[in-house]
């Protein structure tokens, strides 16, 4: 009895450091129900707000490197730029039955498809400079033109 | 005074000398420092950086010498250096300056489709960051070696600071040896790449640029970067003015400093600068090394990749681009440029491409800078 009640007042009140389970490295907030596991994915809920949750993730990976929190519309996106093998800790808002967890795994999906928007980027870049360039070109260089007429016809 | 006394003062002294605390492993960086001014002088390759930056990895590999670290709260001498010019990112800002103020863009603005060959030679930085996250680089990391393909040692230095600080001396180290090795890496992969018909293709001469459109150029340009992407604005804007007190033709001395003096004093910092950065407990890891290896790679796909989107732009175009300029996409201004002439003065002796070259080599200046933002987006 007496460490039930040991267990339980430490969850109370050090949440951040008595979560035993990590998924692909990633903590899992303690407390929350599994709706969806596979060896990518991880989708929990709880009935904690989202702030409490991101104040357990911020807790958790504190010491962590390289880690990203992106705060979005409808959620906080955490993201891994460095290289462990989790890639994302998606934290939902505004539910009125909880708040929505979902880790994913890196994947060569995600690299490969922003390595191809942005190689595409540079493309669309560049041709918003040549079209730029060929309408001054053509404006600048027909008023040149009427400029040298006019001072040959005077 | 003792006998004991004596000793003790000598040993004391004795501590305090680079010897009693020297390490075998600073010898190999005293190796790599003289090789890169060994390859400045002696074989000419990029000697501006180069010298400098051999002599900061030779002079920060002794033991206890006060250059790169902080002594009674104030930053050492090479410290302040790389502080105020490396961390706070002002240098390569600064030789954007100095460049823009170098380069006629004329070739450019005569032949603008020549910007896509730009885009194009950035193929490598993106296949490599696929490689280098295959090895165990962190996202960061990968972007910033990644950009050593885009030939460009200011937007290299850049960015590396920006997202993988860590590995500032081994890309700049990468990149600028790279480029001064362009005459040697590119000719076999652009006979590769095309065949005689191809190499033999001759492009109209380039239409008269007006002063008018070289002045709007670098505003254009400025504004389009500035509003696409943004986070490379202290590069390109730069780079802009310096091109726009050339062409205004009323600051001549400002085009001068900048051109001249300016660009020599920050080549001196930045080279020191990144050299000192370069210590052995920092170097002698698997890292640099697979850099220098993968940054060849890095350099022959750009190549590849500028030479394809030549020849996939002669599929639509009724006037043929010989494909040898599209290696000029890698941003090695002005040797890309000459190299491509070479080649095409090889196949057919009145085949003159430098000028046609140009104008991709500075739209890969432009391309290897918006990728570089590209990766910064990613991360911030």
């Amino acid at each position: 009895m007496k460490i039930m009640i040991l267990f339980v007042s430490l969850l109370f009140f050090f949440p951040g450091s008595t979560y035993a389970e990590k998924f692909l490295d990633a903590p899992v907030l303690p407390l929350g129900s599994v709706t969806q596991k596979t060896d990518a994915r991880l989708e929990m809920k709880t009935s904690q707000s989202h702030d409490e949750v991101l104040s357990f993730y911020r807790e958790a990976l504190k010491d962590a490197k390289d880690i990203k929190f992106r705060n979005w519309k409808d959620a906080t996106y955490i993201e891994d730029d460095g290289n462990k093998p989790w890639h994302s800790i998606t934290v939902s808002k505004g539910g009125e039955t909880g708040t929505e967890i979902t880790i994913v795994k890196d994947n060569w999906t995600w690299i490969i498809g922003t390595l191809l928007l942005r190689y595409v980027g540079v493309f669309m870049v560049l041709m918003v400079l040549f079209l730029g360039m060929s309408l001054s070109g053509k404006i600048i260089s027909r008023s040149v033109q009427k400029m040298d007429s006019k001072k040959a016809a005077g | 005074m003792t006998a004991n006394e004596i000793m003790d003062l000598l040993y004391g002294t004795l501590r305090t000398t680079g010897i009693y605390n020297f390490q075998w492993n600073l010898v190999i960086m005293w190796g790599v420092g003289c090789l890169f001014i060994y390859l400045a002088i002696a074989k000419k390759y990029e000697p501006l950086l180069l010298l400098p930056i051999g002599f900061g990895i030779f002079i920060v590999n002794f033991p206890l010498v006060p250059l790169m670290g902080y002594s009674h709260g104030h930053a050492q001498l090479l410290q302040v250096f790389y502080h105020y010019g490396l961390e706070w990112e002002v240098i390569p800002c600064i030789i954007f300056l100095g460049l823009g103020a170098m380069t006629d863009f004329g070739p450019l603005i005569a032949n603008p489709k020549t910007l896509l060959i730009g885009a194009g030679a950035q193929l490598g930085v993106f296949i490599t960051f696929t490689g280098t996250v295959l090895v165990g680089f962190t996202l960061k990391e990968a972007a910033s070696v990644s950009i050593i393909g885009g030939a460009d040692g200011p937007t290299t230095i850049y960015l590396t600071q920006h997202l993988a600080p860590q590995l500032l001396g081994a890309n700049a180290l990468a990149a600028y040896s790279y480029m001064a090795m362009v005459p040697l890496i590119q000719p076999p992969i652009m006979r590769m790449m095309t065949n005689e018909k191809e190499r033999k293709i001759r492009m109209r001469q380039l239409r008269p640029v007006s002063r008018q459109e070289k002045i709007l150029f670098p505003l254009v340009t400025a504004g389009i970067i500035a509003l696409l992407v943004p986070s490379v604005i202290p590069l390109m804007g730069m780079f802009m003015l310096g091109n726009l007190m050339k062409e205004s033709g009323v600051v001549a001395r400002l085009t001068d400093s900048a051109q001249g003096s300016l660009m020599n004093i920050v080549t001196i910092f930045l080279g020191i600068s990144v050299g000192a950065t370069m210590h052995a407990d920092k170097f002698l890891s698997w890292k640099p090394l697979f850099i220098f290896s993968l940054g060849l790679v890095d350099f022959a796909v750009c190549t590849i990749g500028g030479i394809v989107t030549a020849k996939v732009m002669n599929l639509f175009l009724e006037e043929k681009i010989n494909p040898l300029i599209g290696s000029a996409g890698v941003s090695a201004v002005p040797m890309a440029a000459r190299v491509s002439q070479m080649q095409g003065l090889r196949y057919d002796k009145g085949n003159h491409l430098l000028m046609h070259a140009v104008g991709p080599n500075l739209a890969g200046v432009i391309g290897s800078a918006a990728a570089a933002g590209m990766f910064i987006a990613m991360f911030d």
